[in-house]
């Protein structure tokens, strides 16, 4: 993430112009010296200020640099350097409808074996206690709580499977649909471009499988778009 | 003033809020459905954190996904826009209880007027004539027809929780009363979960002028003009303009300073407007207040030069208002031009799909509202509004021809919008000769407005 240092003035658009090109300029000279630093150091996150601007940078547990899988914010959709993960935005979850997948992010061959918990709501993010990676789960395990103002709504695990890596931190604020838990699925199904796998388990994208389709725009439908209406 | 504003609300108005919030350097956080990920505002904001599925109910309806992602992102205030939560005093309520500021007028304020026939009772006892109707909501069918018949046909069944046309029924006959009511309450159910009717007095021929007031937390407000809004098609608003050409400048006065004195006694705060029916020997009648922003709002800023969406959250934030109704200048004439994703030569079907080459038109006195981009996919989930074309000349017939060539410029291409149809409003003897009535175009039918005239 990349956002002004402090508080927030009104910008000329002479100043907005410069804007722009600091953060085209941080976005490209900065940011890949920043992952590889992180990705060297073995830590967790890395907050940098440079002349009135901020750049915060986290490693999800597994050591790959990937952006947010969802909020675009300023610096809008584009990664930071380093290899996005495609796999993070493939995978269809149990709840709602995931944000459909970009061309691009099936450069990278993605793993058909995994599934992802995603938040339920928005809120802060609370894990169940005594969560680790490694236990097993089943479909509809509570892995954890979004509290939402106060109230909390569960994070479950969308197919049995095993817990893998956790993307966000205990009390971390999150958004709808956000993915807080990997789950690596049982005895991988080798799943055929456009066939979905037997088992009655949330189904993984193959990489060369076509991405799921919003709903084709009709007239007057009220219907929700998403390969999952919820 | 505030540090960080939500922006509950999408489409062109979540852009509107956006323009406003960066006038006053404001942080701008964006609160977006799934449908709307690549909205503009969700591109052009500080930050855009997503609520909830596309589904309104379960994101821009939903208070706490709302409230809860004012908090997790640092906001200070929020701003719902038009529609939605806008005149929800539940929200407002919640929204304060959380330590946030709603943007609009409070909680006590928004019960205060939500009926709208209890508020026709309120102004009515604040000075202002309002229309002729029912005395209480309609409690049966009994009952129903009894005031009906004592009103007057043609009588206007309207439900008391929401607006936008929906669970509305003109009537003329007794007969006609009893198919509707099963209707009417219905759609009002399932548009705002609230059956409960009222009936208006119909006139036939009417003119639809409503008055904009800001009035600030001190009690201290100013009106800024009336807008006609008389091209309707089913009671939903097409084509807006200001000022009326149904009153002399000596009438519109009045009526403007007799909505304001009435609202300001009966304790109005933020900004809002009051509807009338003008008949046809220029008498008003007071049918119902909004109190939110209206998407007709750029046509009285472009008379005044007021912003007022800073104006909203400078009120919101405490400040006093600031300026007088002596400091209040309107100049020159605006229409503004409602550009739905719809198929005005088949009875105005809505559109979905993608935008392949969007060209807003420019020059001096012609501003577009619209969160439209090449490559933009328009959702299905939400209403038909791609954005508004918005002109202004020193006097009509320089309006209306701006607003030709404004029209002729504008390019959306991809969707079918009504820019057709209100190309042809322009070249339209009744339009031009400021005669519009507010069910003239369903009357007369609106594909009658696409055939060229000779």
């Amino acid at each position: 993430m990349v956002q002004r240092d402090g508080e927030m003035t009104e910008r000329t658009p002479e100043e907005r112009l410069a804007d722009h090109a600091t953060i085209d300029r941080l976005a490209d000279e900065l940011l890949p010296a920043l992952v590889a630093k992180l990705g060297a150091s073995g830590l967790g996150e890395m907050d940098v200020r440079e002349g009135g601007w901020r750049i915060r940078l986290r490693m999800p547990a597994d050591g790959r640099a990937s952006r947010r899988s969802s909020g675009p914010g300023r610096g809008g959709h584009q990664s930071p350097s380093g290899p996005a993960n495609p796999a993070a935005h493939a995978a269809p979850t149990a709840r709602g409808a995931s944000p459909a997948p970009n061309p691009g992010d099936f450069d990278d061959p993605a793993p058909a074996s995994r599934a992802v918990a995603t938040a339920p709501a928005v809120g802060f993010y609370r894990p169940r206690p005594g969560l680790a990676a490694g236990a097993r789960v089943r479909a509809g395990d509570r892995l954890g709580t979004i509290d939402v103002l106060g109230v909390p709504q569960e994070v479950v695990a969308p197919s049995d499977g095993i817990v893998g890596a956790t993307h966000v931190e205990p009390g971390d604020p999150v958004e709808y649909g956000q993915e807080i838990v990997e789950i690596e699925l049982l005895g991988a199904p080798t799943v055929t471009p456009g066939a979905p796998p037997a088992s009655t388990a949330t189904p993984t994208v193959a990489p060369t499988a076509a991405p799921p389709a919003p709903a084709a725009p009709t007239a007057s439908t009220a219907a929700p778009t998403g390969p999952e209406a919820g | 003033m505030f540090e960080r504003v939500l922006i509950a609300n999408r489409g062109e108005i979540a852009l509107r809020v956006l323009r406003a919030c960066r006038t006053l350097g404001i942080g701008a956080v964006l609160a977006y459905s799934e449908a709307d990920r690549d909205s503009l505002a969700a591109q052009l904001a500080d930050e855009a954190i997503c609520i909830g599925p596309a589904d309104p109910r379960r994101s821009y309806l939903s208070a706490s996904a709302i409230i809860s992602a004012a908090i997790v992102t640092g906001c200070d205030a929020i701003h719902p826009g038009y529609g939605f939560l806008s005149e929800d005093a539940g929200f407002a309520e919640a929204v304060a209880a959380h330590g946030l500021t709603f943007v609009g007028p409070s909680a006590e304020v928004l019960e205060r007027f939500a009926s709208k026939e209890a508020t026709r009772r309120l102004l009515a006892a604040h000075g202002l004539p309002t229309i002729p109707g029912s005395d209480g909501l309609l409690r049966d069918d009994e009952h129903a027809l009894a005031e009906a018949g004592r009103t007057g046909y043609p009588v206007l069944l309207k439900p008391s929780a929401g607006g936008g046309g929906k669970g509305m029924r003109m009537v003329r006959t007794p007969r006609e009363l009893q198919a509707a009511l099963q209707v009417c309450r219905s759609e009002a159910r399932a548009a705002f979960g609230d059956d409960s009717l009222y009936l208006e007095k119909w006139l036939d021929d009417s003119r639809h002028v409503e008055v904009q007031v800001v009035v600030d937390r001190y009690g201290h407000g100013v009106h800024l003009g009336e807008r006609d809004c008389s091209v309707q098609l089913r009671h939903q608003k097409l084509i807006e303009e200001a000022p009326t050409p149904a009153l002399p400048a000596a009438a519109r006065e009045e009526l403007a300073e007799r909505a304001l004195r009435a609202i300001v006694a009966a304790g109005y705060e933020n900004v809002g407007t009051l509807e009338f029916l003008v008949d046809r020997d220029a008498s008003f009648h007071f049918i119902e207040i909004n109190c939110r922003l209206q998407v007709e709002h750029p046509v009285t800023e472009m008379r005044t030069g007021i912003d007022l969406v800073a104006t909203q959250l400078r009120i919101a934030a405490g400040e006093p208002l600031g300026f007088s109704q002596a400091d209040v200048g309107f100049t020159g004439h605006a229409i503004e031009f409602r550009i739905n994703a719809e198929d005005a030569a088949h009875d105005f079907r809505p559109q979905a799909g993608r935008v392949e080459r969007f060209y807003a038109p420019g020059g001096p006195g012609v501003r577009m509202d619209s969160h439209l981009y090449a490559g933009y996919e328009v959702p299905s989930d939400y209403d038909s509004l791609l954005g508004k074309l918005v002109v202004w000349g020193p006097d009509r017939p320089s309006a209306i021809a701006r607003g030709r060539a404004a029209l002729d410029e504008l390019v959306v291409d991809g969707i079918i919008t009504n820019r057709a149809f209100h190309r042809a409003m322009l070249d339209n003897p009744a339009f031009i000769g400021g005669r519009v009535t507010t069910n003239l175009v369903d009357r007369v039918g609106a594909a009658a407005f696409l055939v060229p005239r000779g």
